[in-house]
């Protein structure tokens, strides 16, 4: 936890803490026995931020980020966003994207995106125009008519991002979104997010098993341990933006990726 | 050189079948107490239009109103079934054993409770219809990727809208799959019971000209039900279309999107 210091910049106000988490744990029954998930979890991200999370499998990040999204229910701690807590989920504050194409079969590109809209109930010709300009901003104009049986794994997470940014939440959370696409269309998928995230200034957690990817993506990576999950290294990202391919090449990138990897193994 | 298409095929396939229908009984190689040649059949149809239509009436009401006990009684039981975790343990194997009994040996039953009029068969077909459509419900509810629902509470559905959209529109193509089976089991029911007990329908009239080995009146009956099954197809496979555009489109069309899809710039990336 020493690297928390490592966060050199001067301490932000409270107004600038998008998402908050003190001491975090999370026990969960299985028959008889009590299995502890995430134990003492301390996270504090500031608003805009690009955060990643890294762990071996199991070792309950994605349970941290189903928390963040008031999905799960966690045993002691406090989680807060912009202040206040998340019992439930609320797209307008948190933006979810899910590892697998969540999208509905049943649906049309724009009808996917419209659905949180019409969940609550908004008016159809608001939830087109911001459902439009949603797909304008994914770089998929003109495919709002298509199912998702239509479109290729890269296209269907840009329009799960879409979806999960349609209601203008200052969160948004990722669980291992471009896991499931092939090296170089996650690549590609990787260099857009950040595109997307530079013109909408959102806070992004990220969550992935890819050390590249969480290299090139963060300002800060949180390294966890197996299982009970606990925050082992927590590192800033100093490259410059915006990135670029080429500095996946260069020493520092190789240092801060080398520096992960460590952890990851030391912890096993 | 190309192998003519399966749709060339099957057609002359049916066109000659036709024609052997009406070859075969003038040429006398089979008599015509057997089968009786097509033309002959179509006759009788057309003159004794007003009793095949009579009857076909009284079959198309019963089947009508079975194919809804089949439905409702199906889609409800199979929704509880499939959703509640409780009922299914206890309910499911229950029912699937169930199916497996063939049910006409209990439409003996059915005349004695309702006498030989339409609702001994009604109720006959519904039950008959019931099974698939209520195991497909069931199936159908229990098989939705729980990654749908989780998403759609990440966009704060309430229970109810968990229900009613994503629940409802993700099981319908087994559903729908349920309902065709069921509606054929329905007019299979319904005939059937026809033709072992009672006084009007076109399985009666099967029945009843065999006993007088009028074989072209047979026929023609049989004319009558097979038109009645077809259309049921039909009619249900266009409904289902309209209902399920994603799956048909799917099935369909799907090697088609590719290349229009890579054709739009904007594409490229993904």
């Amino acid at each position: 936890m020493a690297a928390v210091s490592m966060n050199g910049s001067a301490r932000a106000p409270a107004s600038d803490i998008a998402l908050e988490v003190r001491g975090l744990s999370h026990v969960y029954e299985a028959g008889d026995r009590a299995v502890p998930a995430l134990q003492d979890i301390d996270m504090s991200v500031r608003a805009g931020r690009f955060i990643v999370i890294v762990g071996p499998s199991g070792c309950g990040k994605t349970s941290l980020l189903m928390m963040m999204a008031g999905l799960r229910a966690h045993s002691a701690g406090t989680l807060l966003c912009q202040g206040r807590p998340i019992p439930t989920p609320d797209p307008t504050r948190v933006g979810v994207v899910f590892q697998e194409a969540s999208l509905f079969p049943w649906l049309t590109t724009l009808d996917n995106i419209e659905f949180p809209l019409s969940l609550r109930g908004v008016p159809a010709e608001e939830r087109r125009r911001r459902a439009e300009a949603m797909l304008s901003l994914v770089g998929l104009k003109g495919f709002g008519a298509r199912y998702p049986h239509e479109l290729s794994g890269g296209m269907k997470q840009r329009v799960s991002i879409a979806r999960g940014l349609v209601q203008d939440p200052p969160v948004l959370l990722m669980d291992e979104p471009f896991a499931a696409l092939d090296e170089q269309t996650r690549m590609t998928m990787g260099h857009e997010l950040l595109r997307i995230w530079s013109t909408t200034s959102k806070t992004v957690v990220f969550i992935t098993h890819s050390l590249t990817e969480a290299v090139y993506l963060a300002d800060e990576v949180y390294v966890m341990s197996p299982r009970p999950g606990r925050i082992i290294d927590h590192i800033e990202i100093t490259l410059p933006r915006p990135r670029t391919y080429e500095m996946m090449a260069t020493d520092v990138f190789g240092r801060l990726r080398e520096r992960i990897w460590q952890q990851i193994r030391h912890a096993q | 050189m190309t192998a003519p298409s399966p749709i060339l095929v099957r057609r002359a396939i049916l066109v000659g079948l036709i024609a052997l229908w009406e070859i075969l009984p003038r040429l006398q190689v089979v008599p015509e107490l057997f089968l009786p040649a097509l033309s002959k059949v179509l006759v009788v149809l057309a003159s004794d239009w007003q009793v095949f239509g009579g009857a076909l009436l009284v079959t198309l009401y019963e089947v009508g109103l079975a194919i809804v006990i089949a439905c409702g009684l199906g889609i409800t039981v199979g929704a509880l079934v499939g959703g509640v975790a409780s009922l299914r343990s206890l309910l499911l194997p229950v029912f699937s054993s169930l199916y497996a009994i063939p049910i006409v040996i209990l439409y003996p039953l059915f005349t004695a409770w309702l006498g030989i009029g339409p609702q001994s068969k009604i109720v006959f077909a519904g039950l008959y219809g019931f099974f698939p459509v209520m195991l497909s419900t069931a199936a159908g509810v229990r098989v939705i990727d729980p990654q749908f629902l989780l998403a759609a509470r990440s966009m704060g559905a309430t229970l109810t809208q968990q229900v009613t959209r994503v629940i409802i529109p993700a099981s319908l193509p087994t559903v729908f799959a349920g309902l065709r089976l069921g509606g054929a089991l329905a007019i299979i029911g319904v005939v059937v019971a026809e033709m072992l007990t009672a006084s009007a329908g076109i399985g009666y009239l099967v029945t009843l000209n065999r006993t007088i080995l009028d074989s072209p009146r047979v026929y023609a009956a049989i004319l009558a039900i097979l038109l009645l099954s077809i259309l049921y197809d039909v009619a249900s496979r266009a409904l289902e279309r309209r209902v399920v555009v994603w799956q048909s489109t799917g099935r369909q069309s799907a090697p088609a999107a590719r290349p229009v899809s890579t054709a739009t710039p904007q594409a490229t990336a993904a």
